[in-house]
């Protein structure tokens, strides 16, 4: 591949991609992502591909596997342009029927289409359906139009235009006046404004200055950040090169979380394709900025996502976070000044460069500027990666976007920001997503998960399992997250055993209150939102645990009993067979009852049962 | 650059030297702000967090802690308000419960105001101050002692847990730590979760006045009256 060494030259070969490729008829798109991925996307896209090559399609018809488009819940995942056509749950023997019939023919293979829950409407084309419409698609939008494998791909949607013209006519000041205009604030889970920080790393003292992506991404269940760097690499490397060129710095390095191969494997080889093209490396674009990226792996450990622990983790240290009143822009990795950000802010920067921070800044609110994409996860009908605009209100994420609950149940709460992030109850859907307001309300956007929950979802438990997480990823360094936090899970634990007191609550609030202000690093500081956010909104739950030793969701099992009604059950015998202690009795076709003595409440009668006779209480 | 900056500590206005830390300004100065896992001339980690103070800026206050953050000229420093001498029993409240046989976080624990424990006592043998490690490496350079492990499992122990021949025996790491220092037989029996009594600190030391120091058996122990 020739070398691309101006603006100019970027330009035409650009052009001459799409040029070259408008008279391909037909182009069929499988999502690779890592949802469709565990729906065996792969055997999907092999079969297709089999056809193609053994038919006489070859040349008219393109296969395209792409990054996650976002929808999961229906994977695997077949679109076929131009006309639209959306065929979700594809298995590998619906290719032939695909091939032969939409592609060939035209016509539509009606059982393969989307069929919208709520009105029982198929639907034919993605851009109709719901779960898409309620989007505001910028960067999860790109993934579907790449292969994350093609720098064509990449450069055919205009890629590498935007550090085309900062390199030729944009100085890095200028640079750095356009993000703070966009308004864009980090997506790694702060909201710390982007321009500030490139602006104090520029401001810095020193010859060698390094830029950071963090894609450490280890909130469980989160995916937007492997999402984006899986699905489009060459976009975080734009905006981390456009990056290194507005603060100074030469070399970058991004850092990915250990479980993530295949986002490993994409970024290297977008680092060499880029280097091949000459995006990278000496001189580029004839700019004489030289700017090289390197791929580390994470630490893996959850707190190694905290920005001193992961530079600690560069260095080859151990990934423990250290205090910051020494900030990291002016002394961050090898004591050199450094900017982190988070995939998803790197990705939005070339975005901005080329639709202008007026653009970005036009969508969202007053201080939450821009897009934002959410892993919507739960107890909801659509699950999935999603970006919606800042302000977009939580109920229409749930509702439209997701769905609204799973098996018809009501949905009681939304957990929004991760592991330390914190609960919201349904009163407040309303609310819009936005660092500022969610953070007063106890909550927050952090990296991006939305945690759907219904009625069968006991907060109580929640709070237990979100403090179980922290205490086992806490790294150990500081009293008030060591302790405090085994002392927070401890209590809550106390609670959901049925051994809780009510002064316990007071505690609970005072002890979190302690360690959110006191804890060394980020995650010590957040550690109590998912219990202090649970008591706050559902103080309720925690006094009947407390005062009448009962658990209202049925979860807790130290505080229920499982019975059989005796004017559902129907004697089928079925729990009889099923229970693994040997607890259930009763004669066929006659009233069935459990043993309480046996019965460990392992739950597999409840779910054995068809006539939904097993009562929790 | 001048080499003095004048901030306000608990409204007294002191000089600090530039490089060193709001704690050791005020320990030179008496005013004694708790602290359990600073030691002079060794490098702070900020791990205890007992020497919290609010750093007043533009009207705002931060809570932080007083062995990381450097005087600057011009700062405003809280170290015994309200809001920190709260938070501050509740830190030393964490530590005592945790570790209820040491004297020296006994004394702390009480000097912070901790009366009544709401914990159940543990029996921590180490508070993970790490005095003793950093006492090793820096002032021995011997590296013979570090931190294994992560959260809970977070512990002292030799590298690949055998004793290295850097260790030359100097006891510096017993002598430096908390839990070493004059040990009270403890309250730890089983079935008394509550303080024995027995140690003379607890039936004596005054009511916790700020800037009131016991001269606590830690400070004995890394000479912190050097400083007063
Ligand atoms: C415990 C902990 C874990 C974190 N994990 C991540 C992570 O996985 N990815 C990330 O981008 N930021 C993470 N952060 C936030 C980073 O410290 C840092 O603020 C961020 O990467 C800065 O980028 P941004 O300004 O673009 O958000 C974490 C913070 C804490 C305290
Ligand atoms: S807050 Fe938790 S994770 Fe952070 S330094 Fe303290 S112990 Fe480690
Ligand atoms: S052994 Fe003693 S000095 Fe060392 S970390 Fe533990 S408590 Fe501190
Ligand atoms: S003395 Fe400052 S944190 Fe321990």
């Amino acid at each position: 591949m020739p070398k691309i060494a101006s603006f100019a030259e970027l330009k035409a070969f650009g052009e001459q991609i799409t040029a070259d490729r408008d008279n391909e008829a037909i182009l069929m798109t499988v999502c690779g992502g890592p949802g469709c991925q565990a729906t065996r996307c792969h055997e999907v896209a092999a079969e297709l591909r089999k056809e193609l090559d053994s038919t006489s399609l070859n040349g008219k018809a393109r296969l395209r596997v792409t990054g996650c488009h976002g929808f999961c819940e229906q994977g695997p995942i077949v679109v076929i342009d131009p006309s639209n056509i959306f065929y979700g749950q594809v298995k590998p023997a619906d290719v032939k029927e695909i091939v032969d019939r939409t592609v060939r023919k035209g016509e539509v293979v009606e059982r393969l289409l989307y069929v919208d829950p709520s009105t029982g409407k198929t639907v034919l084309t993605e851009s109709e359906i719901p779960f898409y419409k309620a989007q505001t698609p910028t960067l999860l939008s790109q993934n579907r139009r790449v292969d994350p494998w093609s720098m064509e791909d990449y450069l055919a949607i205009g890629g590498y235009a935007a550090l085309a013209r900062v390199l030729a006519e944009i100085d890095p000041e200028k640079v750095i006046s356009r993000i703070e205009a966009s308004g864009l604030r980090g997506r790694g889970g702060g909201g710390f404004p982007t321009a500030a920080k490139w602006a104090a790393c520029r401001a810095a003292h020193g010859e060698e200055k390094y830029v950071i992506c963090n894609a450490d991404e280890g909130d469980p269940g989160a995916f937007m950040d492997r999402g984006v760097l899986e699905g489009n690499p060459h976009s975080v490397l734009e905006g981390m090169i456009i990056g290194a060129w507005a603060i100074g710095a030469n070399e970058g390095y991004i850092y990915v979380r250990n479980e993530y191969p295949m986002a490993v494997e994409h970024a290297k080889q977008a680092i060499n394709q880029a280097r091949e093209y000459g995006f990278l490396g000496e001189d580029i674009l004839g700019s004489g900025m030289s700017f090289d990226i390197q791929v580390a792996r994470g630490g893996g450990a959850f707190v190694c996502g905290e920005s001193t622990a992961l530079m600690a983790s560069l260095e080859g240290k151990v990934g423990e976070p250290r205090p910051k009143d020494v900030h990291t822009v002016e002394h961050g990795l090898w004591n050199r000044p450094t900017t982190l950000n988070n995939v998803e802010t790197w990705a939005n920067v070339p975005a901005i460069i080329n639709n202008g921070a007026a653009w970005f800044a036009g969508m969202g609110t007053d201080n939450s500027k821009g897009t934002k994409i959410l892993a919507l996860t739960g107890e909801v009908k659509n699950t999935g990666l999603v970006e919606v605009a800042f302000g977009t209100p939580i109920r229409t994420v749930v509702e439209e976007i997701g769905g609204g609950g799973r098996n018809g149940r009501a949905v009681k709460a939304v957990q929004t920001g991760g592991p330390s992030g914190g609960c919201l109850p349904e009163s407040m859907f309303d609310l819009p997503v936005d660092f500022d307001v969610l953070w007063e309300k106890g909550s927050m956007i952090g990296s991006g998960g939305l945690v759907v929950m219904d009625e069968n979802t006991c907060m109580v438990d929640i709070a237990k399992y979100f403090l179980k997480f922290l205490q086992d990823e806490s790294c150990g360094k500081c009293v008030p997250c060591r302790i405090g936090v085994d002392r927070l899970l401890e209590i809550v634990t106390d609670i959901t055993e049925g051994r809780g007191r009510p002064e316990q609550i007071e505690l609970l609030k005072e002890l979190g209150e302690t360690v959110a202000q006191t804890a060394l690093c980020g995650l010590g500081k957040t550690a109590p939102n998912p219990v202090l956010s649970t008591l706050r909104y559902f103080a309720e739950e925690y006094e009947a645990h407390i005062n009448e030793n009962r658990c209202p969701a049925g979860v807790c099992t130290e505080l229920v009993e499982y019975s059989i009604d005796a004017r559902t059950c129907n004697g089928c015998g079925a729990c009889l067979k099923a229970c693994p202690y040997a607890a259930i009795q009763g004669r066929k076709d006659k009233l069935h009852t459990i043993d309480l003595e046996l019965c460990t409440k392992c739950g597999i009668c409840l779910t054995t049962c068809n006539d939904n006779a097993v009562v929790v209480q | 650059m001048h080499q003095n900056v004048d901030l306000v500590i608990d409204g007294s206005k002191i000089s600090g030297r530039r490089g060193e830390t709001v704690l050791d300004a005020a320990l030179r100065y008496g005013i004694c702000i708790p602290h359990l896992c600073h030691m002079p001339t060794l490098t702070d980690i900020g791990a205890c967090r007992l020497c919290i103070v609010d750093h007043i800026k533009n009207g705002r206050s931060k809570v932080t802690t007083s062995c990381t953050l450097l005087v600057q000229e011009g700062m405003v420093i809280d170290a015994n308000s309200e809001r920190v001498r709260g938070l501050r029993r509740n830190i030393a409240e964490l530590l005592v419960t945790q570790a209820p046989n040491s004297r020296a976080i006994q004394d702390i624990a009480l000097r912070c105001g901790v009366t009544e424990p709401r914990y159940e006592f543990r029996s921590d043998d180490c508070v993970l101050c790490g005095r003793c490690v950093r006492a090793c490496k820096e002032h021995y350079q011997a590296h013979a002692i570090g931190f294994v492990g992560r959260g809970q499992e977070r512990h002292v122990e030799y590298p690949f847990r055998e004793k290295p021949e850097s260790c030359i025996m100097c006891r510096a790491c017993v002598t430096l730590c908390p839990m070493s220092i004059t040990p009270c037989d403890g309250p730890m029996k089983s079935g008394e979760g509550y303080f024995c009594g027995k140690c003379a600190s607890l039936t004596q030391a005054p009511q916790y006045e700020a800037g009131d120091c016991t001269r606590c058996d830690l400070g004995e122990g890394f000479d912190c009256s050097g400083h007063l």
